[in-house]
């Protein structure tokens, strides 16, 4: 794993260039270019606050903040783990003419969801403040809080990444498999009212800790569950090394398969 | 070939295997690997049989073969894009492989943002990439082009840049897979004069090639690859000249 990590470090300028590439390339020839990234949660807090102010009303107060605090750490992690499952196959052509750490390919979806996902923040931030959502001091925990999440969104996009190249319809059943995964989630509601019989199983899935987090943070104004996220870390770095070993054993076929 | 002065060698590989599997159906997807577990036909094919070969530093070194010979697969296997079934292979120093000009290339991408992109891929820094940018930028002769998208290249301007920057990444050892025989006239001789010219900087090179004159005029040593097993290997005039006599009588 030590010499996995190396050759990752010796080839951070492609990974660097691979990043830049997904992040410009995506909305190149667009005319907005670049600032779709910022529009696409603008209009995606416009659409949740017109529809949950007008349209359907919940109880919740700040519904559409309640939402967006939790939705974009949501996508950073459901597309990172779909765009995952695609990007060793996807680059099969690449694969097989150049020798790289082939690690570099769901890095590079990791790292520009990520980028994007912070990107967000500068929508998200005015918004809390426009929706009058106080700011705390808590917020100095996200950092904590993205890391965490970063380990676990390493560790299954990894794992897709390189399961996919196996078997190709992985790709399709991850689809539903994370629509089903964002509705046991408490990301459009809270963990509250979860019946108290069925806790237990929400206590199983790791992005619930780290959404409730982020809206601890964001929403509430309070610290999250420190002890829960002390938890959490030491199970995802398990995994994340588990991953790492998993991908480095099956990516010496990958150029065969693909 | 000797395994003495093992300092001297830049790639040595022993005893090496590499079998392929062959599906009849390939069956890649869940549903099918679930449903035909353990029934699969599958052949497998031996694209290497127990090659031992040692690459002094500086030197030339040609594979020569039929096609399906495994020259491509051995180069692979050096270039750690395949790995080895069995046996063990050692590379000592920086390696280019030139499998394909300009893979990697984002068609979106100007000609100069490309370079960037292909030498980070080959495993190059930024500083190290600057340093060579401007050199990279006269072989591939686009002048003005350089700073058009790729997508707007005629083929021919594709493959200069890809071999520009190849090259030009300074490889300890480079390896090429039959690219030479593309482009125009010009532009082979001018790759050929570049080949030379890191012959005599003393670079190792590894060139996979069907021709025996490339063999004689190029290298120093051969290998001359048949079905897989290294048939005869050794000084390139001698092997090249057995293997001329091998095609002429077949």
């Amino acid at each position: 794993m030590g010499q996995q990590i190396k050759q990752i470090y010796l080839y951070r300028e492609m990974l660097k260039n691979l990043v830049a590439k997904e992040l410009r390339a995506r909305y190149k020839g667009s005319v907005l270019g670049f600032f779709w990234t910022f529009f696409n949660p603008l209009l995606m807090l416009i659409v949740y606050s017109v529809v949950f102010s007008f349209v359907m009303r919940v109880q919740t107060k700040n519904y559409a903040m309640f939402l967006f605090v939790a939705l974009l750490p949501w996508n950073y992690f459901a597309t990172s783990v779909l765009q995952g499952a695609a990007s060793l196959v996807q680059n099969g052509s690449l694969i097989k003419k150049i020798y790289f750490p082939r690690e570099i390919l769901p890095f590079t979806v990791v790292l520009t969801n990520l980028i994007n996902y912070l990107l967000s923040l500068f929508i998200l931030i005015p918004a809390l403040l426009i929706f009058k959502v106080d700011l705390t001091l808590a917020l100095i925990a996200f950092p904590a809080i993205l890391i965490i999440e970063t380990l676990l969104v390493i560790a299954l996009t990894f794992l897709v990444a390189i399961a996919n190249v196996y078997f190709r319809d992985l790709e399709h059943i991850m689809g539903v498999l994370m629509t089903a995964w964002f509705f046991l989630t408490p990301v459009l509601y809270p963990i509250d009212v979860v019946p108290p019989k069925a806790k237990f199983i929400f206590g199983l899935n790791p992005v619930t800790p780290i959404i409730e987090a982020y809206r601890n943070i964001f929403y509430d104004g309070k610290w999250p569950q420190w002890d829960v996220l002390g938890y959490l870390t030491v199970g995802l770095l398990i995994l994340v090394i588990i991953s790492l070993v998993v991908f480095g054993r099956f990516q010496k076929t990958v150029a065969e398969e693909i | 070939m000797t395994h003495e002065f093992l300092n001297a060698n830049v790639v040595e590989i022993k005893d090496l295997w590499k079998k392929f599997q062959i599906c009849q159906d390939k069956t890649n997807s869940l549903k099918e690997r679930i449903i035909f577990w353990g029934r699969q036909r599958t052949e497998e094919f031996w694209a290497l049989r127990n090659i031992s070969l040692a690459v002094p530093k500086g030197k030339t070194i040609g594979l020569i073969g039929r096609n399906g010979s495994g020259k491509s697969t051995l180069l692979k296997i050096i270039s750690r894009i395949l790995y080895p079934t069995q046996g063990e292979v050692r590379v000592r120093g920086r390696l280019s492989t030139l499998l394909e000009l300009g893979a990697g290339f984002h068609p979106d991408f100007t000609g100069r943002e490309n370079i960037y992109l292909n030498a980070s891929i080959l495993g190059f820094t930024k500083k190290e990439i600057k340093e060579r940018l401007n050199e990279i930028i006269e072989f591939a002769e686009l002048g003005d082009f350089i700073d058009n998208p790729v997508r707007n290249y005629s083929s021919g301007m594709y493959m200069r840049l890809g071999f520009a920057v190849a090259v030009h990444v300074d490889p300890d050892i480079l390896l090429i897979d039959e690219v030479l025989s593309v482009g125009d006239l010009a532009f082979q001789e001018k790759c050929l004069a570049r080949i030379q010219d890191m012959q005599k900087q003393g670079k190792t090179i590894i060139l996979v090639t069907h021709s025996p004159k490339q063999v004689e005029d190029l290298c120093e040593l051969a290998v001359w690859l048949d079905q897989g097993g290294a048939r005869l290997q050794g000084p390139a005039q001698e092997v090249a000249q057995a293997y001329k006599e091998f095609i002429s009588s077949a």
